[in-house]
This record gives structure tokens, C-alpha cells and sequence, in this order.
């Protein structure tokens, strides 16, 4: 059995759903998206979904800045009427050293003066007003925005997914590409477990931390690699977190979820697997518990309901591997964000759709481009964990 | 919280029926076992008991369920190599082979060589209108009220469920002092063995098969249900409809396996509705596809108390025989446990578990 499509996204997550939606909002008709899982499975459905201003490099302050704009009014773009949970009570950035504050005011004028993002940098006395129930054992300062925030992942991927089928799209869940038809120059279409081939001039891997086994799979090597990140999540408690918040000294960050829910992880490259194990651990049971109550004094009492896991697709600067791989024509990346990319999943949507369409991007997005790893020339995101 | 685990031989979650049988016939064999239970008690279900079990002798037949809890919980308090933990919740099943527990607001790790699962199952419900109406009780729960604590849950009340368990309960509530208005049943033939099915009726309670509830009514608790009949395909047949004025309704709707820490642990699962739900697959010796994780009891597939107790003991002495314990025995003793469970699960009575058991049993 064969058909055609325009393009084959593989990956159902929100960088999946949002490129179709995006594409198909351009006028390309039959695009089709490939999830092995269900929507929002992996990465997506599994972070803890904060969005922010405060990046350390001009692209993704300039990504962020428009993507929140487009949050902003997203269930209203979409139409989608269920929400998408959207909570902007900002984003605090803890320092515990000199050193921190000064990358943290240095980014905050680089966001202010790039995107006016209005990022402020607050006395312990003002987080201390900010959120009475924090720990300030240590903390020299921070900043803040109070734009950024958080929101539900999977109803953002939904959100989009509705829009999309709306316009046309078809997503194909619990199905997996398991081949990439190709010759030598260009793509040709995939094969899916289903045994459909489906031809198509372009094939968009927005497959997160599997994006290295599927670049493979038309032999372009990419470093990318998967780790482990998990998170914990309590009863529902009294509102007394009204902002995220993140600490680089303590790997950690938490929010609030708006029915009550704390959600709290703790980044640990050096202890955490680097393959797709998407088990939980005890020892994270241990760490986040014991950080958590240091921040948090009050939650030591808190109940826990569950713990998870869910899979960071890594790169050397934790940065994205974005658009055309040159040399194989209709293969286009957009994985790599390392723990960032749900925040940035809405306007890097509209990107890929403007590149595969032709059209200029509205971020310059060319840092990302494939083509840096050859020259060794990596920029580093300072702000993530 | 401190990042230490414990080492043990065995580990034995649950302390039912199962899980008594399991810990004590393993500690028999020369293992040591940690027996692990969120209650503060031990015995599972059988505490709340009071009727006598069907079967032979060497199935405790005869006697009452909280009696058996009572000997069995003797039997393993007094052995030495069995190690009781009640008020421990295993809340997690990790990566590592690692069991998390929490008993009495502490934490603690278990890293055992071997885990038996005897979780037991949960109690299913129905969904119709106000079905969160306070008075609204499984059975399970009321006959823990009225069993264990001696509490009436009120004063009249519909029974939901005509298999064993919503009979037998019935028939205690009558005991206490209760009226039961009615017991429907969905199903055109009455599930429980006669002679309990025979006491309600002779006691004056109407059992109306091929009947279901419609919706509870009241204000801020139970004051009335409405049943109605089911045609051929289950379907509801309007006009048919009877008000009771009813303050409690006891919901007798079956069991699922709670199979939780099992999916944890990694333990490949198959949907058996004979069982009860999903179950996880195992050998003729309840390990399943975890090698080291067997399960037993319910949580193996919704049976009987005497089954979950014959399970129990295997699991647990091919537990500790796979540790090189009880080696010169391990044949006789496998044998004997074998005849008596098939004993058990023979006749016409025992012919959906076989079918069941049929799609659960797996070689490893």
C-alpha cells in the first residue's frame, strides 16, 4: 500500500503538532504526523512546562520573547476551548554567589534590551516578599519576570493537534516510522510500523530524544543524546507558590500547578542515565525531597502522589539542532533543546513551516543549523538545568 | 531522608491470606523474610470473615475467616526468620530492584533477592447518577464496618451484586440487624453458591436478576435508589422501574487485581477478564516475567481465600528454593501444594479460573 503526502512529521509532541499546524495555516495541504506513542508521551507531556524570558544567548531570549506571545492567546488562536492552564506569575532565578548574579543581570539586559522583556533583578528582601514560604539560607539575589510563567503541556499540545486535524492535518498515533526512504541527495517518504509506505518531498524529525536513531536512519549522524530527568509531584496543597522557580546552584525548580500540585525536579547530568530508560529512581525520591524541603520548609509535610521520568534530548551546548541538513534536500531537524523546548515548541512551529515553505523565518534561527558541529563553533545556553 | 537500603532475602508485600501463606512457607524452608503490610494488622481480608470456608481439611474448611487470620498471624509472629512490618507501605517498585516504604511517616529502602507480591484487589464500582451520595459503601467496606468495628452503615439497604460476596454480606447485614430491601443482579442467574443464596431468600429478601440500579436519590445522603430491569443484551428496559426507600447502598460489583507495583516493576501484563482485569503473566510457580518477582493471591487474579493461601505457599517455597533453601523437600512439598490447588479449582465451579488461568500461565 502507498499514498503521498507534502510533508511526514515524525513526533507528536508540541514541536510536531505545532509544525503542522503552522504548515498546514501556510496552505500545505496533507501533512501527516507519525507519534509511536500517544500525543505529548515523551518529552512534552513529561516536563514540568515553564516558559521564560530569562535565556542567556540572543536566539533563545529572542525565541522565548515570541513564543510567549504566542502563548499568551493560544487556547483563543486555536480555539480551543478547554484552556491551556496558562499561569503567568513569573519566573524567580535564584543566585547563591556573586558570580551567579552577574550572569543573571548580564542576561537580564540582554533580554531588556533585545525583546524589552522587562526582567528585573530583586534583593533577597524582595524574593522574601515575593514568596514568603522560600528559604533564603544563602540566596544573594535573582531575577525575575514576572511574564513568564507555566502552563499545561499536554493541553498546549492538544490545543494545537485539534487546530491542526481542523485544518486538514492527519496524526497518526501509536504508529512508528521504522524506515526513511531516501537516495543519496533527497528524501523519498517513510515506512511505518503500520507496513503503509507513505511518499513525501519532505520528512521533519521533531522526534526528541530519539531524534539521533531517526537522523540515522537516512545515515546523518547527529550529537544528540538522550538523559534522564525526573520529577515529583504533591498533593494538592494551598496556593502559596505563585511564581516557578529555578536554582542552577541546587540543579532544582518547582511551580505550583493551578489545582494546588507542586511539581519539583532536580537536574543531575552527572548521576542521571544516558539512555532511554524512562524509569524512576529512588535516589531522586531522596534528593528532590531533601532539597525541596530546604527551599520549602513547609513541605515537609506535604504528601507525595507520584514521581516520573521523562528524557532530555541533549546536545554539546544544549542547544537545538534546527532546519535543513544540507546535502539531503526535504530532511529538516528540530531536536536538541535540552530541557528547553516545550516553552519554545509555538514559534519554533511557525519557523520550521516559514523554512519549509520558503519563507524567511521570523527568528534567525541559523546558530541552530547542523552545520556548527563541523566548525566547532558552539555558543552555549548558560540558563538551563 | 538518608540514602540507604536494606538487604533482605525475601520480601513479602501484603499480609492477606497470601501473603501469611507465602512468608511463613518460605521462613519454613530456612529463608529469611521481611513481611510487609500497610495495615495494622495482619490478615487482608480475612479479619472481617465471620463465615465458615467451603473445602477439605487441609484448606482450613470449616472454619471462619478471622479465625484463619488469627492462626496464620500467630504462626508468623512467632517465627523467627519471618520479620513483620505492619503500618508499610511499599509505595514503589525501582528501577534497582529497590522497594520504597513508608511505615509510621519514616522511610526506608528494601533491596530484597526476591519479592512476592500479595496486594490483593480492589473493589470495583458502578457508575450511575449520585453515585457519590454518602451512603454509598462496596461491600468490602461494609463488611469491615460492621465486621471489625461493629458498625451499622444504617438501617435498610440495597444490595448491588448477587455473586458470593454481595450474598454473603447480605445475609450478615440481616444478622446485625439491617433490613435489605433488595438484591439486584445484572446477570440473568444469581452468581453465589446456593446455600448462601438460599439463606437471604428463605430470610424473605427479593433477588432480582437481569436488574440493575438506575440512580440514587436525596438530598445529602441516601434516601431512595431506583432499579430497573436489563433485556437479553444488558440493555435497560424502560417502564420497568421500582423505587426503594433505601438509606445505604452496598455495591457488590467485583474485584481488579491490584497489580501496581507489578507494572512497576516491569512484570509483563495480560488483560484475562476471568482474572478479574489485568494480571501479570507467571509460571506454574508464580514468578512472573521479572525473574526474582512472583505475585500471588488476588493480585494474581480475583479468586478465593483458600487459593490465594495455596499460591502464597508456592511462590513462596519456590522463592526460597531459587536461594538454595529447602532443596531436599522442595519436590514433595511442590506436589502437595499443586494436588490441593488443583483440588481447589476442580468441578464445574472452578471452570472459568482454569479458563483464566489458562491465558495467565505462561513457561518463563
Amino acid at each position: 500500500m502507498a499514498r503521498t503526502a507534502e510533508v511526514v512529521i515524525i513526533g507528536g509532541g508540541i514541536h510536531g503538532c505545532s509544525i503542522a499546524y503552522h504548515l498546514a495555516k501556510c496552505g500545505v495541504k496533507n501533512v501527516l504526523v507519525v507519534e509511536k506513542g500517544f500525543l505529548a508521551s515523551g518529552g512534552t507531556g513529561r516536563s514540568a512546562a515553564g516558559f521564560r524570558h530569562q535565556f542567556g544567548t540572543e536566539v533563545n531570549i529572542r525565541l522565548a520573547a515570541a513564543s510567549i506571545k504566542k502563548l499568551e492567546r493560544l487556547a483563543e488562536e486555536l480555539d480551543y476551548p478547554y484552556g491551556i492552564e496558562l499561569f503567568q506569575g513569573g519566573y524567580l532565578m535564584l543566585a547563591y554567589s556573586a558570580s551567579q548574579l552577574e550572569q543573571l543581570r548580564k542576561n537580564a539586559s540582554l533580554q531588556n534590551r533585545l525583546v524589552n522583556a522587562g526582567t528585573l533583578i530583586l534583593s533577597p528582601r524582595e524574593i522574601a516578599e515575593l514568596l514568603p514560604g522560600l528559604n533564603l539560607e544563602g540566596v544573594v539575589g535573582g531575577s525575575f519576570n514576572p511574564r513568564d510563567g507555566h502552563a499545561n503541556p499536554f493541553h498546549v499540545t492538544y490545543a494545537y493537534a485539534r487546530a491542526a486535524r481542523r485544518l486538514g492535518v492527519e496524526i497518526q498515533t501509536y504508529t512508528e516510522v521504522v524506515e526513511i526512504l531516501h537516495s543519496t541527495s533527497r528524501v523519498l517518504g517513510v515506512r511505518t510500523s503500520r507496513g503503509e509506505v507513505i511518499y513525501a518531498p519532505v520528512v521533519v524529525n521533531a522526534a526528541g530524544p530519539h531524534g539521533g536513531v531517526v537522523a540515522r536512519m537516512v545515515g546523518v549522524d547527529v550529537p544528540l543524546y538522550p538523559e534522564r530527568h525526573q520529577i515529583l509531584v504533591t498533593e494538592p496543597v494551598e496556593m502559596f507558590i505563585p511564581c516557578m522557580v529555578i536554582s542552577f546552584t541546587h540543579g532544582t525548580y518547582f511551580k505550583q500547578t493551578p489545582h494546588g500540585s507542586i511539581l519539583m525536579g532536580v537536574g543531575d547530568p552527572a548521576g542521571e542515565v544516558k539512555d532511554f530508560n524512562q524509569r524512576s529512581s529512588w535516589q531522586f525520591l531522596v534528593d528532590v525531597a531533601t532539597k525541596m524541603t530546604f527551599h520549602l520548609p513547609a513541605l515537609r509535610r506535604a504528601r507525595v502522589i507520584r514521581q516520573w521520568a521523562g528524557l532530555y534530548d541533549m546536545t554539546p551546548d544544549s542547544q537545538a539542532i534546527l532546519g535543513p541538513v544540507p546535502g539531503l534536500d526535504g530532511f529538516y531537524l528540530d531536536i536538541g533543546w535540552s530541557g528547553h523546548g516545550f516553552q519554545l515548541g509555538p514559534i519554533v512551529g511557525q519557523i520550521m513551516a516559514e523554512m519549509i515553505t520558503g519563507q524567511e523565518p521570523a527568528v534567525d534561527v541559523s546558530y541552530f543549523s547542523i552545520e556548527r558541529f563541523k566548525t566547532g563553533q558552539l555558543i552555549p545556553e548558560p540558563a538551563c538545568v | 531522608m538518608k540514602r540507604e537500603v536494606r538487604f533482605a532475602e525475601i520480601a513479602v508485600v501484603g499480609g492477606g491470606p497470601a501473603g501469611l501463606c507465602a512468608a511463613l512457607e518460605a521462613a519454613r524452608a530456612g529463608a529469611r523474610v521481611v513481611l510487609l503490610d500497610r495495615q495494622d494488622h495482619l490478615g487482608g481480608q480475612l479479619i472481617k470473615q465471620t463465615h465458615r470456608f467451603f473445602g477439605s481439611k487441609s484448606h482450613r474448611a470449616s472454619q471462619r475467616g478471622f479465625k484463619i487470620a488469627e492462626a496464620l498471624t500467630r504462626e508468623v509472629a512467632s517465627h523467627p526468620a519471618v520479620e513483620v512490618h505492619t503500618g508499610a507501605t511499599v509505595f514503589g517498585f525501582y528501577e534497582d530492584g529497590v522497594l520504597g516504604v513508608e511505615q509510621k511517616g519514616r522511610v526506608f529502602y528494601l533491596k530484597p533477592a526476591r519479592v512476592i507480591v500479595a496486594t490483593g484487589a480492589a473493589e470495583r464500582t458502578l457508575a450511575f447518577p449520585n453515585n457519590d451520595l454518602p451512603g454509598i459503601y462496596g461491600a468490602g467496606a461494609v463488611q469491615t464496618l460492621v465486621n471489625v468495628y461493629g458498625i451499622l452503615p444504617g438501617r435498610r439497604v440495597l444490595m448491588v451484586g448477587a455473586g458470593n460476596i454481595g450474598v454473603i454480606v447480605s445475609y450478615q447485614l440481616l444478622q446485625a440487624g439491617m433490613e435489605v430491601a433488595a438484591i439486584v443482579e445484572a446477570a440473568p442467574v444469581i452468581g453465589a453458591y446456593w446455600v448462601h443464596a438460599a439463606k437471604v431468600r428463605r430470610a424473605g429478601v427479593p433477588i432480582y436478576t437481569s436488574h440493575t440500579i438506575k440512580e440514587a436519590y436525596g438530598k445529602r445522603e441516601v434516601e431512595g435508589a431506583v432499579i430497573w430491569q436489563l433485556d437479553g443484551d444488558g440493555k435497560p428496559i424502560p417502564g420497568t422501574e421500582k423505587d426503594l426507600a433505601v438509606d445505604t447502598i452496598c455495591l457488590s460489583v467485583g474485584l481488579s487485581p491490584l497489580i501496581e507495583l507489578l507494572a512497576q516493576a516491569g512484570c509483563r501484563l495480560a488483560y484475562v477478564p476471568e482474572l478479574g482485569g489485568h494480571v501479570p503473566l507467571r509460571d506454574e510457580n508464580l514468578q512472573t516475567t521479572v525473574p526474582g518477582v512472583y505475585v500471588a493471591g488476588d493480585a494474581a487474579g480475583v479468586e478465593e481465600a483458600s487459593a490465594a493461601m495455596m499460591e502464597g505457599a508456592l511462590a513462596g517455597l519456590h522463592a526460597a528454593y531459587s536461594l538454595g533453601y529447602g532443596q531436599q523437600d522442595y519436590e514433595a512439598r511442590r506436589a502437595a501444594i499443586r494436588e490441593q490447588l488443583e483440588a481447589l479449582r476442580s468441578g464445574p465451579v472452578g471452570e472459568k479460573i482454569r479458563r483464566g488461568l489458562s491465558k495467565a500461565i505462561i513457561q518463563l
